[in-house]
């Protein structure tokens, strides 16, 4: 069985967006709990499906999981973290301190670096601290989708780092001075993750070239940062071949492929396979299947066909082609096809004879290598935080040049190494991209949604301070959120699979943009086995199951493109 | 030699670097500390944000907050507000510890420097 090797102490499932961590997770969960021991199993990817995978409510605190005895689980939600960090902050002052001094202080703990910090504080506090090792035989992190798991997996490093090198006492450590106290909790949370015998990084990838790609640039750059125990799972291969169906036959062809020209970086590492299966992975029921032999219990399924919708990406182009230029960002869930997509709509674009600039502030982003010959019209860049970084460093410290003597640059440099720099940096280049959608259209492949979400909150706060200060801002960030919401200048694309989870994370994003103002111009639902026109029996069964999805989908879209299986 | 306590207002740095937009004010005026540090003043510096108990902890700051929060920053020495609502040049500062101005580009710091 596939869990059998994952036993350690401390389990990281980590991967691309799709590939089914949480699944694997849980069911590697759920199975360690089986005989009453106590596991904990901790998401912290902002925009976490636990919950609904589980089909229990989940908070930052560990709850008892109902029907798995022995398993808890916790959701470290940055947005909820930031929030209960504030208020630990500014509480006791109530009273103290006058109202307005209250609400300055309430208002500093609303960016972006509280939001990094506090997830970060709660990440350490469950890896670093005593208590939840003594209390739990295993803890197991279904983490959040690469990007972002390696710089929280890095973090302990870097900051650990930036305090041994922060000589002043006086930089930007924001509110990095009260958890300097926690030392000591972030040493042993590095070792902890460094340790072969606590810890196991469980790689997880589908059986095709991207997926396995992106897993092997997870295992060097983490085998680089010290993280060497670590083990791969191929998720939903295929194993049926039985028809000619040509679906079915270029599922199987590519699982076989793929797993026969695995990256070499991958190739030592001790596998394990686990077999799709025809139902979402949701429920107990349906987790408890994968650490078994049996097949998910079978849901009645009545025959459905495609609705009327569009089933290329064809007239949503067309409708972009009306705004003359602007800015098309493609978002949802990792692993449902943002890349792909946003792709193929700047080709389309490009095609025509306009300008296209497309851009990913994925910091996992695959550069767009796909796109050879080069298309006429097209450029194509990429978010990169550490040259976003290095550029922002090099611009402050220029135009500080002329007004410091050599210890205060050299003070301005050391304050440049804070972490907070980078979320700065790379908000302020997505400013920069939005803002090109003046002349030209602009096209936007997004991390998955707990960084859009971030990205999305410091475009709100720092719409705040623009309205509340006269401060000194570029007027790329000044005019980012009323060009945000203008549905004459952005389009933002939902893609999801025909899955619920998918299907949900989209949904919230799709909520949570509507909260800033910012409303969807359309949805796309990819891979669809309906779609396809399969004709293979065990392909048939899940495409059945994507009508109720694409049902679902077509009630909150005012606009639905469905995309066959390719 | 003289005490030199700053409390700023509410902000994520004292150095500024934290914004959309570096405040060049900001990351001059650390420098300037640092230069002061360096002739010898004893400098106290906190953050409304970071280090609250400081601005209830001292009478003099605690009053001028309560009347007016806008007032921030504040800076005393030896306990007596030197200035207030805005942060001195280093010519202020040098007038504040009868200290001799060397040769330095930021003497004449210019706050405009934060244009575009």
């Amino acid at each position: 069985m596939w869990t059998d090797p994952l036993n350690s102490k401390y389990l990281f499932f980590t991967g691309k967006g799709g590939v089914g961590k949480t699944s694997l997770a849980c069911a590697a969960a759920i199975h360690l709990a089986g005989d009453l021991t106590p596991v904990l199993l901790v998401s912290t990817d902002p925009a976490s499906n636990l919950d609904e995978v589980l089909g229990t409510t989940l908070g930052s605190a560990p709850v008892r999981v109902e029907d798995v005895p022995g398993l808890f689980a916790c959701n470290l939600d940055p947005g909820a973290a930031a929030l209960a960090y504030r208020e630990r902050a500014v509480s006791p002052y109530r009273g103290l301190l006058p109202e307005a001094a209250i609400r300055s202080m309430e208002e500093q703990f609303s960016g972006s670096c509280t939001l990094e910090i506090a997830a970060f504080d709660e990440f350490t506090s469950l890896l670093g601290a005593a208590e939840t090792a003594d209390r739990y035989a295993h803890v197991v992190f279904d983490t959040a989708p690469t990007g972002h798991t390696l710089r929280l997996l890095a973090l302990p490093g870097a900051w650990t780092s930036f305090i041994d090198n922060n000589t002043t006492g006086m930089s930007c450590l924001g509110p990095l001075v009260a958890l300097s106290k926690q030392e000591a909790m972030y040493r042993s949370s590095l070792e902890a993750l460094r340790d072969p015998q606590r810890t196991t990084l469980v790689l997880v990838a589908r059986a095709d070239a991207a997926s396995l790609q992106e897993a092997a640039r997870a295992s060097e750059e983490l085998r680089r940062l010290g993280v060497c125990n670590q083990h791969l799972i191929v998720n939903g291969l295929v194993e049926r071949t039985s028809t000619t169906d040509p679906i079915a036959a270029a599922l199987v062809d590519r699982s076989s492929n793929a797993l026969a020209n695995l990256p070499a970086d991958l190739s030592e590492l001790p596998l394990s396979t686990v077999p799709l299966k025809e139902h979402p992975l949701v429920g107990l029921a349906a987790l408890q299947c994968l650490t078994t032999r049996d097949t998910a219990p079978s849901s009645t399924v009545t025959g459905c066909t495609l609705p009327d919708v569009p089933t290329s990406l064809d007239t949503l182009v067309d409708k972009l082609l009306l705004l003359g230029r602007g800015v098309v960002m493609t978002m949802g869930k990792g692993g449902v096809g943002k890349t792909t997509i946003a792709e193929e709509i700047a080709v389309s674009l490009a095609r025509t004879g306009v300008p296209v600039l497309l851009t990913t502030t994925d910091p996992a982003g695959r550069a767009t290598s796909a796109l050879k010959p080069p298309v006429n019209n097209l450029k194509i860049e990429r978010i990169d935080p550490v040259l976003e970084v290095q550029k922002y460093r090099d611009e402050v410290l220029e135009a500080a040049a002329a007004n410091l003597d050599q210890h205060g640059l050299a003070l301005l440099e050391e304050d440049l190494r804070s972490p907070c720099t980078e979320e700065i940096a790379v908000f302020r280049a997505f400013a920069a991209a939005i803002a090109r959608g003046e002349e030209s259209y602009v096209v936007i492949d997004t991390a998955p949604t707990g960084h859009t979400i971030l990205l999305m909150d410091a475009a709100e706060a720092y719409h705040r301070e623009v309205l509340r200060t006269e401060s000194e801002m570029p007027a790329s960030v000044r005019q980012l959120l009323p060009r945000l919401r203008d549905p004459e200048f952005t389009c933002v694309i939902l893609v999801t699979l025909p899955e619920p989870t998918p299907f949900h994370e989209a949904k919230v994003l799709q909520d949570e943009l509507g909260r800033a103002g910012i409303t969807a111009c359309a949805w796309v639902v990819n891979q669809s086995f309906l779609a396809s026109g399969t004709r293979e029996p065990f392909l048939q069964t899940k495409a059945l199951m994507e009508a109720r999805w694409i049902d679902e989908v077509m009630q909150v879209s005012p606009f639905t493109v469905v995309l066959p299986w390719r | 030699m003289a005490k030199l306590k700053v409390y700023d207002p509410a902000m994520c740095c004292s150095t500024g670097v934290c914004g959309p937009k570096v405040d060049m004010t900001l990351v001059g005026f650390a420098a300037d500390l640092d230069w002061l540090k360096r002739q010898g003043v004893e400098v106290e510096r906190y953050n409304l944000s970071q280090q609250p108990a400081a601005f209830v902890a001292n009478a003099v700051v605690n009053e001028e907050v309560r009347r007016n929060i806008n007032v921030l920053p504040i800076l005393l020495v030896d306990d007596e507000i030197v200035c207030r609502g805005h942060y001195p040049l280093r010519n202020e500062l040098t007038d504040m510890f009868s200290l001799e101005a060397e040769a330095y580009p930021g003497l004449l710091r210019v706050i405009s420097q934060n244009g575009d």
